[in-house]
C-alpha cells in the first residue's frame, strides 16, 4: 500500500518521502516518513535561537547582579558555564517532557523515535543530546578560542578539528537514515509527522450510471487514487477544467459513448470512482490486486 | 462475472431499487469506515491533547481509553491495508497510528527522573561494562608517558617536539629550577575572578580537543584512537622528565595530581569510548555493523558524556583550586581523593538496581 501512496504523491506533487518501517510492540509495521535535511535545519535554527536568547538573558541578569564588566574573564567563563548547562538541559528536558520534540521540532512537525520501534528511552534522549556537545559545540568552542588565544600552536589542532568536524557534520548526509552521530549512538531516528485530517468518504450511494466489469478493468489502484485526489480538491474553474479532461480520457478509454453534460462531470466521476473502487476492492479481497492500468488483468 | 461489478458488495437480499432502477452501492470499505471512524476521531482528540499538554492532561477515564483506542486503530490499519483503497483514509490511519504509538510509548519519565536514572545507573553501568577498554586506554596512555619520560630525561631537546608551544607556556629546557618552582608549581593564587576566568581557558585546551578526537576517531576502527592516546601521554612524560632533572618530581606530581587525576581519567574515558565504537565496528558478531553500533553505541555515548563531566570538574579544580592549595601533600590528598570518589561512583553507583 505504501508504494501506491508514494506513487500518487510523486505523480501529483512531484515530491517523494523517504520512508522507513518500524514495528510496534504489538507487531504491526508502521511506515514513518524520514525528516528532510531542510526541516531539521530549520528546527535546529529555531532551537538555537531560543536557547541563545535564554543564555544571553541569564548571563546579562547574572553579570549585572554580580557587577563585573561584560568583557572580563569571569563573564566569559560564566557564559561558557551557563551555555553548557542551558543548552543541554534544554534539549534533554524538552525531548523528555514533550515525547521526542523540542520547540523547534514541534513547530516544524518533527519527532525523535526509537529506530527499532520500542519506547523512546530516557537514556537514548540523554545520549543523543549530550553527544551533541561532543559532536558540535565543544569543537566549535575549541575553534573559537583557538582562533583567539593561540600563539602558534594552531597547526596540529586546527587540522584535527577540521577533519573531525568534516567527519561528523557530514554524517547525516552519508547514511540512508539521515542520522547524526548522536542518533547513530542512541539508536534513534528523526521523523516528520504531518497532521492529516480524515476527509469524508467520496463514495456515491445513488447509482445513476452503470459500468461493466470490462470497463472497470481498464484501471488499477494507482489511477483510482489519483482520481480520488483530484476529486478531493477544492472546486475552482481550473480544477473543473482538469476534471473535464480526465472525464474525457476515461470515457475514451472505457468506450463510454453517451456524451456527458458539463454539469454532470462531477457526479459522473464520483460514480465512476465508486464503482471502480468497489470493483478493485472486491478483486483485492480475492487476492487479485491491480497496481495500475498496465498490470496484467486478473492478477499481480 | 455476469453480475454488475458495482453491486457485488450488496447485501444478500437485493437492496431497494432507487429511482432509476439500480440497486444502491454498498462498499465493504465504506461500511468498515462507518463503524470505526468514531473511535479514530476520539483517539485523535486524545492524542492531540497528549501532544499539547502531556499525558497528565488526560483524566483517568481517558487514560484508560487511550491504549484501547490505540490498539483498535492499529487493528483498523491492518485491515484497511488489505481491503481499503481510499488513499485519504489509509494515510490518515497511518499517521494517526504513529502519533498514537508515540503518545502511548513516549518516554514515561519526567526530565528529572530521566537524568537521575542516567547518572544514577546508566552512566556508571556503561563505564563498568567497558572496563577492559578503559584498561587498554590507560595502558596506552601510560606507555606514552613512559616513552616521553625516557626520551626527555636523556635529552631535553625532545621536550620541544613533544609539547606544543601553546601547552608549554614558556616552560622548556631553558627553565631553571627556581622558575618552575615559583612561577609554576607555587605561583601565587591570582584571586577569585581571575582563577574562575582561567576555568574557561583550561576547559577548551589542547588536551580536551585531543580527548574528543580520540573518541570521534573511534569510527576509524580504533587505530587513530590508540595513536592519539599514546600521543597524549608524551607531553606528560616530557613534563615529568623536565622536573625530574631539576629535582622537583614530587612537587610537580602534586601540582599535576590535584586536577590531573580527574583530567586524565576523563581523557582515558574518551579513549575507551572510542575503543568501544571501534570494537563494535570491527567485530559486529552476527549483526550488521550499523545494527551492532546502534546496540552498543549508546554505551560509548554515555561514556563520552561521563568524560565531558570529568573534564568540567578537572577544569574547575585546575582553574579554581590548584594555586589556592599551596601544599604538595594537600594537593595529593585532594587529587587522589577526588579520583577515589570517581572510582567509587563509577564502580558502585546503581549496582543493585536492575537495568
Amino acid at each position: 500500500m505504501t508504494l501506491a501512496h508514494d506513487r500518487t504523491s510523486d505523480f501529483l506533487e512531484g515530491a517523494r518521502r523517504e520512508r522507513r518501517q518500524i514495528v510496534t510492540p504489538e507487531g504491526v509495521p508502521l511506515s514513518v516518513e524520514l525528516a528532510d535535511y531542510g526541516e531539521r535545519l530549520v528546527a535546529f535554527a529555531i532551537d538555537l535561537f531560543v536557547w541563545l536568547v535564554m543564555i544571553i538573558a541569564l548571563l546579562i541578569a547574572l553579570v549585572s547582579a554580580i557587577g563585573v564588566s561584560g568583557g572580563s574573564l569571569l563573564a566569559i567563563s560564566l557564559g561558557l558555564f551557563i551555555g553548557f548547562m542551558v543548552r543541554n538541559l534544554y534539549f534533554v528536558g524538552f525531548e523528555l517532557a514533550w515525547r521526542g520534540a523540542t520547540p523547534g521540532k514541534r513547530l516544524v512537525g518533527l519527532r525523535v523515535i526509537d529506530r527499532a520501534g520500542g519506547p523512546l528511552q530516557p537514556s537514548a534522549v540523554v545520549a543523543r543530546n549530550l553527544t551533541r556537545e561532543i559532536e558540535t559545540f565543544l569543537p566549535l568552542g575549541v575553534l573559537l578560542t583557538a582562533g583567539k588565544s593561540a600563539t602558534g600552536a594552531v597547526d596540529w589542532s586546527n587540522l584535527g578539528i577540521a577533519l573531525w568536524m568534516l567527519l561528523f557534520a557530514a554524517l547525516p548526509f552519508i547514511n540512508r537514515d539521515r542520522m547524526r552521530g548522536g542518533d547513530l549512538l542512541a539508536g534513534t531516528l528523526v521523523i516528520s509527522l504531518p497532521k492529516r485530517v480524515l476527509s469524508g468518504d467520496l463514495v456515491e450511494r445513488k447509482a445513476k450510471y452503470f459500468f461493466t466489469d470490462a470497463q472497470l478493468r481498464a484501471y488499477g489502484a494507482f489511477e483510482l487514487q489519483v482520481l480520488e485526489e483530484l476529486l478531493r480538491r477544492q472546486v475552482t474553474p481550473d480544477s473543473m477544467r482538469l476534471l473535464a479532461e480526465v472525464c474525457d480520457k476515461i470515457c475514451r478509454r472505457i468506450e463510454w459513448t453517451t456524451p456527458i453534460a458539463p454539469a454532470d462531470i462531477l457526479p459522473f466521476l464520483r460514480e465512476f470512482y465508486t464503482a471502480e473502487r468497489a470493483f478493485l476492492e472486491h478483486e483485492q479481497l480475492f487476492g487479485k490486486t491491480r497496481a495500475d492500468k498496465h498490470a496484467k488483468p486478473g492478477g499481480d | 462475472m455476469s453480475m454488475p461489478a458495482a453491486t457485488i458488495d450488496a447485501p444478500a437480499a437485493p437492496a431497494a431499487p432507487t429511482a432509476v432502477g439500480r440497486p444502491e452501492i454498498v462498499l465493504k470499505s465504506s461500511e468498515f469506515r462507518k463503524g470505526r471512524a468514531e473511535g479514530w476521531l476520539e483517539l485523535e482528540r486524545l492524542v492531540t491533547r497528549v501532544e499539547r499538554h502531556g499525558i497528565r492532561g488526560l483524566s483517568l477515564d481517558e487514560l484508560q481509553r487511550l491504549p484501547i483506542l490505540y490498539r483498535a486503530a492499529l487493528s483498523s490499519l491492518s485491515v484497511a491495508r488489505t481491503i481499503v483503497l481510499d488513499r485519504n483514509l489509509l494515510l490518515y490511519l497511518e499517521t494517526l497510528s504513529v502519533r498514537a504509538f508515540l503518545a502511548v510509548y513516549g518516554p514515561r519519565a519526567n526530565p528529572l527522573t530521566g537524568l537521575r536514572a542516567f547518572f544514577g545507573q546508566e552512566l556508571p553501568a556503561a563505564v563498568r561494562s567497558a572496563r577492559w577498554h578503559i584498561l587498554v586506554a590507560a595502558l596506552t596512555l601510560f606507555l606514552g608517558v613512559i616513552v616521553g619520560f625516557m626520551l626527555t630525561v636523556q635529552d631535553e631537546t625532545w621536550f620541544n617536539s613533544f609539547v606544543p608551544s601553546g601547552l608549554g607556556g614558556g616552560r622548556g629546557p631553558s627553565s631553571t629550577r627556581a622558575d618552575l618552582y615559583d612561577k609554576e608549581i607555587f605561583a601565587p593564587w591570582p584571586g577569585l575572578v581571575e582563577s574562575f576566568g582561567l576555568f574557561a581557558g583550561v576547559l577548551f585546551n589542547h588536551n580536551t580537543l585531543i580527548g574528543i578526537l580520540t573518541f570521534g576517531l573511534g569510527m576509524g576502527v580504533g587505530i587513530p584512537t590508540i595513536m592519539l592516546t599514546l600521543y597524549q601521554g608524551l607531553p606528560i612524560g616530557a613534563f615529568v622528565a623536565l622536573h625530574y632533572n631539576r629535582d622537583l618530581t614530587i612537587d610537580f606530581l602534586g601540582w599535576l595530581a590535584i586536577h590531573g587525576v580527574t583530567e586524565i581519567g576523563g581523557l582515558i574515558l574518551f579513549a575507551a569510548g572510542g575503543l568501544v565504537i571501534a570494537e563494535k565496528m570491527l567485530f559486529p558478531g552476527r549483526y550488521s555493523r550499523l545494527e551492532n553500533l546502534a546496540m552498543h553505541g549508546r554505551l560509548a555515548g554515555q561514556m563520552a558524556v561521563g568524560a565531558v563531566i570529568m573534564l568540567f570538574a578537572a577544569a574547575f579544580l585546575e582553574g579554581g583550586c590548584r594555586q589556592l592549595v599551596a601544599s604538595t601533600p594537600l594537593r595529593f590528598v585532594i587529587g587522589f581523593g577526588v579520583g577515589a570518589l570517581w572510582l567509587a561512583y563509577f564502580s558502585l553507583a546503581g549496582r543493585g538496581a536492575r537495568r
